[in-house]
């Protein structure tokens, strides 16, 4: 529980530099910090393995392809974002707080709390291989598939096609 | 206060910073953070309430965060495709700028 009441507060400190940061690297990088400490809560409520899967894949995967996505292209025009702060905030927060109102409505019903004054045991990683692998191999390999598509759908996006670039909009 | 509702209330206002940046931001690769953030918050619901829901859970909650990581992985490296390929065309990610259909 103490460990829940340090890290909650982080978490959201940073999540909210990723969502507020004017300048997009730092932004990412913030995120990478949500990232790893949504991890390292993971890995103090007991589920370790899906902290370690979410350090590898977010921090090593994700985090690092949106950084060198922001290094190819150009940094965009800060300046302009900060200019529609004002406008984007109200339009932002009139469509989000309604949400975060009937999220922390719905949570508040009937949660199944007094069965869970004590956590249940901690992840076992052989029974969720077992689990992984012997019933729900469809949906394993249906990743697989996926991924493939990804992998291959990827590369003919980014692959370089001799368009032209377009002359800036005149307006 | 249980870690259930607390894990809750994170994973809510987690989300809804990840719906604000998608709707506030105008650059396309940082409204793809909001997306991850908000695919985390949905992670993170799953994981607290495999931990602290009723005590004969299955795996249901890590095996859904599993699946969910990876399609996120894959979410990430198409979305960023697309960005870099507009890139090329426009020179810019602003996502204001993504009107050619606009009549």
């Amino acid at each position: 529980m103490i460990p829940l009441l340090i890290l909650s507060p982080l978490i959201l400190l940073a999540a909210l530099g990723a969502v507020w940061k004017a300048r997009p690297v730092h932004a990412a990088l913030l995120l990478a910090l949500t990232l790893a400490l949504v991890a390292v809560l993971y890995l103090t409520i007991g589920a370790e393995f899906i902290g370690l899967i979410q350090f590898m894949v977010y921090i090593g995967g994700v985090a690092i392809l949106i950084v060198f996505a922001l290094l190819i292209t150009r940094p965009g025009d800060e300046a302009a974002e900060l200019d529609r702060r004002p406008r984007s905030l109200g339009v932002g927060l009139a469509c989000v707080l309604p949400v975060l109102g009937l999220l922390l409505f719905a949570f508040s019903k009937d949660l199944p709390t007094s069965s869970a004054v004590e956590a249940n045991p901690a992840l076992p990683v052989q029974a969720l291989g077992r689990e992984l692998f012997e019933n729900s191999v469809p949906a394993v390999l249906a990743v697989g598939v996926l991924l493939t598509a990804v992998l291959i759908g990827a590369a003919l996006f980014a692959r370089e096609t001799g368009d032209k670039p377009e002359p800036p909009a005149s307006r | 206060m249980t870690p259930l509702p607390l894990l809750l209330t994170l994973s809510a206002l987690l989300f809804v910073l990840g719906l604000f940046a998608v709707l506030s931001r105008r650059n396309a690769i940082l409204v793809l953070v909001g997306i991850e953030l908000m695919l985390n918050a949905a992670n993170l619901n799953f994981i607290a309430f495999w931990r602290y829901g009723p005590q004969d859970a299955d795996l249901t909650g890590p095996l859904f965060v599993l699946f969910s990581i990876a399609i996120a992985a894959a979410e990430a490296a198409v979305g960023l495709a697309i960005i870099l390929m507009n890139f090329r065309r426009t020179r810019s990610t602003d996502l204001n700028r993504l009107d050619s259909l606009h009549g």
